[in-house]
């Protein structure tokens, strides 16, 4: 596997270093267990580094969501994975190989975000073009079941709705039946039925032992449809892991109540509080103890409308990603719809 | 390879569904071909001699705006991100300009076959066999230059840009190439230079045939330059627009 200086080689696999002469076959194996690798990978545009080292191995058979606001570097990251754009230094693996070379080898499927509808062609005629361009493609009729397009395979794909098209572009994806499935924002234009009904399929097709990413900003998207989650902030992996072990690492509870008048002691003081904050005369408060927490509020007389609850994976989401106030901003607009 | 044919039979379908490529395209040389041979010619040897020169001039003047018209069409797809999205299918980056070449030539054919239509059933063009044939096959395959051309422009450009830039090519090689008037008609100079731009030696290949000669050695030379000239833009267009999309 090639590094480039500088970059810290984070999956270094110890026992590979003392078989120097079979180093690169060894190395190779060993990342042919996951589908995608990234090794300490930076992508800039012009001062903007969009792209601010990440390591990320996932396994073949995850189902994986990137989780991040808009602007956080999602879609950037997938035009590495793609090998569309060519990361400014760090190393990007699919297969254990470069991205290239699983595209071409027929591997990969992926569904872009800013796809137009190319004119004059039918549903039918697109997705036998791309059919055809795979090894072992799906039937066509099993690609138009999954994207829910049965009914308009003989429909123009300039003529569709911006529904209907994002079921196109996840028929393209399909159609090759590829082994890595990359999906950008893959439910943006989807109603709320469209959007169950494409959850089951992209299930179904993982369900299959295929690996599939997809990049979203709906937290209950993530939540519900990946076996883990990656949450990008500024280009960089700010968490990851399971919807349970993100809720947890930022505190597990939150604890509500409206402040009592002349209230003075210092909440982030309280017992097991990781962070407060009030809205409007009311205090919110993360905790990993909340029973630590209402205990002490108790002592303090400060019980008023107290409510204690799980934090949501909105919650981590707020406290991994809001490290500037525009951020915050920025991020609330982009969240609202998805909650 | 199949992926390839698909692809032909994709890019195809899209050029002649296109209405305004079929009326335009085809329409307008047909148009022209008619207007220039039938307003105010009198009867006689000459009027059939020009009567099939400008039915060679005119199909090779449609060939070539379908030829050219083909990096439109490219362009048109990168601006949409469909050339984004071949990109990750498994074809080789290779195929998907060569089969667009072919696709492009394809295209060529239908202006090609309706000019000629035009001079065989209502100019009353009578020719041997064996030269409708030629003049199909050498017109078709001479397009080839021209289809790399605009290859080239429609990677190189913006989609606007391009659909300009490819209008202003077409009207510069018809005019100097003697398409539409014949270059005799020039000042000495500007005829010493219409004889070596690619579209004069493109209908060459054409009025050669209806004289039943072959193309000459000079031709095929001065074709073959510009082949490797528009050949080389479309390769340097591309492996530009690859780094950049």
């Amino acid at each position: 596997m090639t590094q480039t200086a500088g970059t810290p080689a984070t999956d270094t696999p110890d026992r590979g270093t003392h078989t120097a002469s079979t180093g690169p076959a060894h190395a190779t194996d060993a990342a042919a267990t996951d589908a995608v690798s990234f090794t300490g990978v930076v992508k800039a545009f012009g001062a903007v580094r969009a792209v601010d080292v990440i390591d990320l191995r996932v396994p073949r058979g995850e189902a994986v969501a990137l989780l991040g606001r808009n602007g956080a570097g999602k879609s950037t990251a997938i035009g590495l994975l793609l090998g569309l754009d060519e990361p400014d230094s760090g190393t990007v693996r699919l297969f254990g190989g470069p991205p290239a070379r699983a595209v071409t080898a027929g591997r990969v499927g992926a569904m872009l975000q800013d796809g137009r509808p190319i004119r004059r062609v039918t549903v039918r005629e697109l997705l036998t073009f791309v059919a055809s361009t795979y090894p072992h493609p799906l039937p066509l009729a099993e690609s138009l079941g999954l994207a829910g397009l049965t009914e308009l395979a003989g429909r123009r794909v300039d003529k569709l709705s911006g529904g209907q098209l994002q079921r196109v572009r996840f028929a393209v994806a399909l159609a090759g039946g590829p082994e890595l499935l990359v999906l950008d924002e893959p439910t943006a234009a989807l109603d709320v039925e469209a959007r169950r009904a494409f959850w089951s399929s992209m299930r179904a097709y993982a369900d299959r032992g295929n690996t599939v990413l997809f990049s979203t900003h709906y937290l209950e998207e993530a939540d519900d449809n990946a076996d883990r989650i990656v949450v990008i902030d500024h280009g960089r992996i700010v968490a990851d892991g399971t919807s349970e072990q993100i809720k947890g690492s930022v505190g597990g509870h939150l604890v509500c109540f409206d402040l009592p008048e002349g209230f003075t002691a210092e909440l982030t003081r309280l017992p097991g509080v990781v962070s407060a904050e009030v809205r409007a005369g009311r205090a919110r408060l993360r905790t990993d103890d909340s029973d630590a927490t209402v205990v002490a509020l108790a002592g303090l007389d400060a019980i008023r409308r107290l409510e204690v609850a799980p934090a949501t994976l909105e919650d981590a989401f707020l406290a991994l990603t809001h490290t500037t106030r525009d951020a915050k901003d920025e991020m609330k607009d982009d969240t609202k719809d998805g909650l | 390879m199949p992926a390839m044919l698909e692809y032909i039979k994709l890019e195809v379908r899209r050029t002649l569904r296109d209405p305004g490529f079929v009326i335009f395209g085809t329409g307008m040389p047909v148009l022209m071909y008619l207007l220039f041979t039938n307003l105010g010619g009198g009867a006689g040897p000459d009027d059939m001699e020009w009567k099939i020169a400008s039915m060679v001039g005119m199909a090779a003047y449609g060939a070539l705006g379908a030829a050219v018209g083909t990096g439109t069409g490219i362009a048109e797809d990168k601006s949409l991100g469909w050339l984004r999205q071949l990109r990750i299918t498994p074809m080789p980056p290779r195929q998907v300009v060569l089969g667009r070449a072919l696709a492009g030539s394809v295209t060529v054919l239908p202006a090609l076959l309706a000019v000629l239509a035009a001079g065989g059933l209502v100019n009353g063009v009578r020719l041997a066999l064996w030269q409708w044939a030629a003049l199909v096959a050498l017109l078709w395959a001479g397009a080839l230059p021209f289809t790399l051309l605009g290859i080239g422009n429609g990677y190189h450009l913006s989609a606007q840009t391009t659909g300009v830039v490819n209008v202003g090519c077409l009207m510069v090689l018809a005019l100097a190439g003697g398409l539409w008037f014949p270059i005799a008609a020039f000042p000495g100079w500007l005829r010493t230079i219409a004889e070596y731009t690619p579209a004069n030696r493109f209908a060459y290949l054409g009025w050669s045939t209806t004289q039943g000669t072959a193309p000459g050695a000079t031709t095929i030379a001065v074709l073959a330059g510009w082949l490797v000239v528009f050949g080389s833009y479309a390769v340097f267009s591309y492996r530009r627009s690859a780094r950049t999309t």
